[in-house]
């Protein structure tokens, strides 16, 4: 069994000025997902990312610049991952396909852990 | 239930809990001036907590963890901002123990109950407050019970708040032991409200009934717990709601309908919660005083007598539905008195009892005034008035549950 992280971006405005109501129903679906997952020993953990804040370190010729970032402008930002256990990227995929997230939001990024040294 | 509709069922009570809990630690720090600030930051709070849940799932102690986690945002929002709110900003509150979480009633939440019974709001205003402060619930929720738009709820709300506040500019702290004393009827009379609203056969969704049934047991329960509190009535009260929920297991079927006191399957009622009840009947009597709750308790407790609906102890019943009548007259006790009456095969007073239910306002929009008209038609065997009487009742504004009872009762006749 491998691992498996999926990404889970939206865009940066998806959860301002959301209902109470809807925000509920979507955080329902979210859990509902994960108790389900972990429950068939698919869930493996998960972060959420802060949403404000948000720092970028990059070496310019040598010298460390640092800006912060990511800014409102881009079109997604990345709301936090989660752990899974798959076989393949075949079933990481079938798992993402009934990922809440793709009802709510439009992109899963789905990458393999590089296992080969455990 | 499904796993499913486990979670969200989990939710839901959790997050309600939890608010009614830190709206009510937030009023009683922030002062009852400030029930709308302590409303919002206990929802940004507890929306800001949540959202962790989605990418982690559901923490082992899901009420202990969110008390923890959103009493920390409520303070850190709270400091930020301690100046514009005008609360000191060395500001902090106290989670008693993070990991005990009462199973009735806090202090915090006992001192917004009498905040919210207010005796200059209107009753029904009050038990708005309570449900959407002290018991937490969203005013969409609160809304859909009374058949309100989300809208008008809002505006009788802000309404209720804002002369809550001007009554509250007056008094430095909390209502003192007196008014709590002095409160008490009321108090009483918004948990009986909160239980008869959420008892209400309903449409749609037959949860947020049983929630609201929960909260006015629970409330009822906080107020017997609390040691400094007495009230006339309060045993009579518990005794009253714990009878009617006993029977909630039998009162619809597989498929959502109503099914009523006489259809009843009598073996499914909660025997436990039937105990209990009259265990606080006894110490009901202890009252000095008879209150429109032991008479209701009364007659509660010989249905859960019964072994069936014909034996019920109809002498005692309508005795009781009389001495109610004096002290609480509705076209409801009117109505039960007659079906009693009838019971007794006294169907001139029966007739009589009716007739004056027939006069009072509203009578013809309840569903319940027909039916009993229909059974005593049937009784005396006039056909066409039992069939005039049932179709009246289909006609009345009423829950699906009712109305697929009174389809079933109709085609019996056909």
């Amino acid at each position: 069994m491998a691992k498996f992280v999926l990404m889970l971006p939206h865009a940066p405005d998806r959860y301002q000025n959301l209902g109470e109501a809807d925000f509920m129903d979507l955080m329902k679906d979210y859990i509902g997902w994960v108790e389900d997952m972990t429950a068939k020993g698919k869930f493996e953990g998960g972060e959420k990312l802060l949403d404000e804040g948000g720092k970028i370190v990059t070496n310019r010729s040598g010298s460390i610049e640092v800006h912060d970032g990511p800014f409102a402008e881009v079109a997604e930002i990345l709301g936090g991952y989660m752990v899974i256990n798959a076989a393949d990227y075949d079933e990481a995929v079938e798992i993402a396909r009934s990922h809440p997230h793709m009802k709510h939001n439009e992109t899963i990024i789905i990458r393999q852990t590089d296992a080969s040294a455990d | 239930m499904s796993a499913t509709e486990r979670i969200h069922k989990l939710l839901d009570e959790t997050v309600r809990r939890e608010r009614g809990w830190l709206i009510a630690s937030l009023v009683s720090k922030l002062g009852p001036s400030k029930v709308e600030l302590a409303e919002d930051v206990a929802q940004d709070a507890i929306l800001k907590a949540l959202s962790v849940w989605p990418y982690k799932g559901i923490p082992d102690n899901p009420r202990a963890w969110l008390r923890r986690v959103a009493s920390n945002a409520a303070i850190d929002r709270i400091r930020r901002s301690a100046r514009e709110f005008g609360v000191d900003d060395d500001w902090d509150f106290v989670t008693t123990d993070d990991d005990v979480v009462t199973p009735s009633l806090s202090d915090p939440e006992l001192d917004l109950m009498v905040l919210c019974c207010d005796p200059n709001l209107a009753p029904q205003d009050q038990l708005f407050l309570a449900l959407k402060t002290v018991c937490g619930f969203t005013a969409a929720d609160t809304a859909a019970l009374f058949f309100m738009t989300e809208d008008a709820l809002s505006q009788r709300l802000s309404r209720a708040k804002r002369q809550l506040k001007s009554q509250a500019s007056r008094i430095a702290r909390f209502p003192t032991r007196f008014a709590l004393a002095e409160r008490m009827p009321q108090m009483m009379k918004i948990i009986y409200l909160m239980f008869a609203q959420g008892y209400l056969p309903r449409r749609g969704d037959a949860l947020i009934g049983d929630d609201v049934c929960q909260e006015a047991l629970r409330l009822s329960e906080g107020l017997i717990a609390a040691t400094h509190v007495t009230g006339v009535g309060l045993h009579a009260l518990r005794a009253l709601l714990l009878f009617q929920s006993s029977r909630a297991p039998a009162r619809t079927n597989a498929v959502g309908e109503l099914i009523t006191l006489d259809q009843q399957d009598r073996a499914s009622w909660d025997q436990a919660a039937i105990a209990r009840a009259f265990k606080h009947l006894a110490a009901a009597r202890a009252d000095e005083q008879v209150t429109r709750y032991h008479l209701e308790a009364g007659i509660a407790s010989l249905h859960a007598q019964a072994v069936t609906w014909e034996a019920t102890d109809w002498t005692s019943m309508s005795r009781l539905y009389e001495l109610l009548s004096e002290q609480a007259p509705s076209l409801a006790v009117d109505v039960n008195g007659a079906v009693s009456l009838m019971m007794l095969g006294d169907t001139d007073s029966a007739r009589a009892r009716l007739d004056a239910a027939g006069a009072r306002r509203g009578a013809n929009a309840f569903p319940g005034y027909h039916l009993a008209r229909a059974k005593l038609a049937e009784q005396i065997g006039d056909r066409a008035a039992h069939q005039s009487a049932l179709e009246a009742a289909r006609t009345c504004l009423t829950s699906s549950a009712v109305s697929a009872h009174i389809d079933r009762e109709l085609s019996l006749l056909e």
